[in-house]
């Protein structure tokens, strides 16, 4: 299966996220930039985190180097290019500091290793992937750092990558309820309701937390966050109430004090503005589906395809077959085992 | 006697003689006490690179494990001339320096919050940075002037964390990771980053993390704008908060 084909045409930003550490992120993104060469096509390349350093800064593995073709653009440190073999033209030094130096965007000149550090927040990464767009890249792709999810955001990324593997646990039946819960939460369904839709809308660019009846009018709720005021807006709620809109987080204690105030929570629907908005493990996720929580979002993150990678770290792995097929039967998107390909190819 | 000089690009331990590479770890297994249990040590200690490894000490722990002393030659070296280790680029001020500071640049108070979060309780950390009577004669941010600080304590959720932040309008938040278990602490604290970009929050705050295993750089791939690791003081850590404000305009 060819990547880029799920990619090219469709989407110009996107993202890499992973499960965890060592979940298999370099070795998706490598597999881009090959596919990418092959195609011709020009990438744009940034991290939030650090790629393309030979050895790991947790575990000390080694980790697989990222090799650069002539014309990627890439947004990377300062510290990073001082260390990048291949020949990099610099475009523009930005304002963005992160704790490696300056964010510097850099045309390849001749092809090479690189190391990739981009900047560190949302709205930065947004304007570097934006200024590398501008700088000719057709496809931009942002690789997350550690467990880092928030670029898989439709605000940042138009697509994302998920990345998953052995080394989220030693039991491949946690592996996958973990990853199906993911992307159940990537997958979460938008809001129906056409004609609410653009009220909705304005309401999160407000950032405001509110609550909308039948018959649409607008209740605002005087509170800065969700987290530790469930009580307050379980209060809120009336016979009457229809959409609970949350611009920030959704956590778990937020759900369980509306519990303990109202069951009024049933008749409603809860909107976030994207599943990287919600903090709630799998097991509390099912709890609160269970007890009737309708939970809704007003940006679905299309996610593409999930990478595995059956080789832990720790030093155990999963039979790669076994792994790859009930990966395959139990999430709805397609599914490679990178690694294997990787041998495959390399025999 | 020529003085054996001591060649920086391939360092080993030093035991009675420069380059012996004797090195003492000291380790469990969970096998019952004896003879098979030595052996099992001896080779694990082999396997790790250390030669004619000797178990000088065992000793029975009960319920089928033993705890080993082991002595052995590292056969390893490191090259210490091409080390590079990223720090926190800060002019450190002093106390009075850092007050004089907020003064003449922010001209408010600067609201800092700080806690142990997730599952740590070792408080030393973070009491050492924010605490009224510091640490090793460096007083901690609370006695500043101009600054505001807020010391959470132990086993905080993030989301609690998060609230506070947000309840109190905070600057920067500092968290301290000081002793945790298979490396829960890298997603506890990229969890606080996520949350806080969630919030909408994150370009408005200073945000640091600290402890023995965190480094900058670390804290960087993490999504902090800086890492501080043991040696640092609260002037150090004052002295970043209030400089990177200015930077990004937060005042």
């Amino acid at each position: 299966m060819q990547l880029m084909d799920l990619i090219r045409y469709k989407y110009k930003t996107v993202s890499v996220v992973g499960m965890a550490k060592n979940a298999g992120k370099t070795v998706t993104l490598n597999r881009l930039l090959e596919e990418a060469a092959e195609k011709n096509i020009i990438l744009g390349l940034t991290s939030t985190g650090r790629d393309g350093e030979k050895q790991d800064l947790v575990t000390k593995t080694e980790k697989p180097t990222i090799y650069v073709m002539e014309n990627t653009i890439i947004a990377t440190t300062e510290d990073c290019l001082l260390r990048s073999d291949a020949k990099l033209e610099i475009l523009e030094a930005t304002d963005y500091v992160t704790a490696m130096g300056r964010v510097i965007i850099c045309k390849v000149k001749a092809r090479g290793m690189i190391e990739i550090a981009g900047p560190d927040t949302n709205s930065e990464i947004r304007e570097v992937a934006m200024k590398m767009r501008f700088y000719g890249a057709e496809i931009v792709l942002i690789d997350g750092a550690i467990n880092r999810k928030t670029t898989a955001s439709p605000s940042i990324t138009e697509a994302t990558i998920l990345a998953t593997g052995a080394v989220l646990s030693r039991d491949i039946d946690k592996v996958i309820e973990g990853t199906q819960h993911q992307v159940h939460l990537f997958n979460l369904p938008t809001i129906e309701d056409e004609t609410m839709k653009p009220l909705i809308a304005s309401l999160m660019e407000d950032k405001s937390y509110s609550i909308i009846d039948k018959s649409g009018n607008v209740e605002v709720l005087d509170i800065p966050t969700a987290i530790n005021n469930g009580t307050t807006i379980g209060r809120a709620l009336t016979e009457e109430s229809a959409y609970v809109i949350l611009s920030g987080s959704l956590v778990k204690k937020t759900l369980e004090d509306i519990l303990t105030v109202t069951e009024l929570y049933k008749n409603v629907t809860f909107i976030v503005r994207d599943a990287t908005k919600i903090f709630i493990g799998a097991k509390d996720w099912n709890f609160f589906i269970r007890r009737g929580f309708k939970i809704k979002v007003v940006d679905k993150i299309n996610t593409l395809v999930a990478t595995l990678n059956p080789y832990a770290p720790q030093g155990y792995q999963f039979d790669p077959k076994e792994f790859y097929n009930r990966m395959k039967r139990n999430l709805p998107l397609p599914v490679i085992d990178v690694m294997l390909e990787e041998e495959e190819v390399h025999v | 006697m020529a003085i054996e000089k001591v060649d920086l690009t391939k360092v080993k331990p030093y035991g009675d003689t420069l380059n012996d590479g004797m090195a003492q770890l000291s380790f469990s297994l969970p096998v019952p006490y004896g003879e098979e249990a030595r052996e099992a040590a001896r080779l694990l200690a082999l396997k790790m690179g250390l030669e004619e490894p000797s178990i000088v000490d065992a000793k029975d722990l009960g319920i089928g494990y033993t705890y080993f002393v082991v002595y052995g030659k590292c056969k390893h070296t490191v090259d210490y001339s091409s080390i590079q280790v990223a720090k926190v680029e800060v002019d450190t001020m002093e106390k009075e320096e850092v007050e004089a500071y907020i003064e003449s640049n922010i001209g408010r108070d600067v609201v800092i919050i700080g806690a142990c979060t997730g599952t740590d309780a070792h408080t030393v950390g973070i009491d050492a940075i924010l605490n009224m009577k510091g640490f090793d004669g460096h007083y901690g941010l609370e006695r500043y002037n101009g600054i505001e600080a807020y010391n959470l304590g132990s086993q905080v959720p993030n989301e609690e964390l998060v609230a506070k932040a947000i309840e109190l309008k905070a600057d920067a938040i500092l968290v301290s990771q000081i002793v945790t278990q298979k490396d829960v602490h890298i997603p506890n604290l990229t969890e606080l980053i996520e949350m806080l970009e969630a919030e909408g929050i994150r370009d408005k705050m200073v945000v640091v993390c600290g402890g023995p295993r965190i480094s900058h750089e670390l804290a960087k791939e993490l999504g902090y704008d800086a890492g501080f690791t043991s040696g640092s003081y609260a002037e150090d850590v004052g002295s970043f908060i209030v400089e990177e404000m200015v930077k990004r305009k937060l005042v």
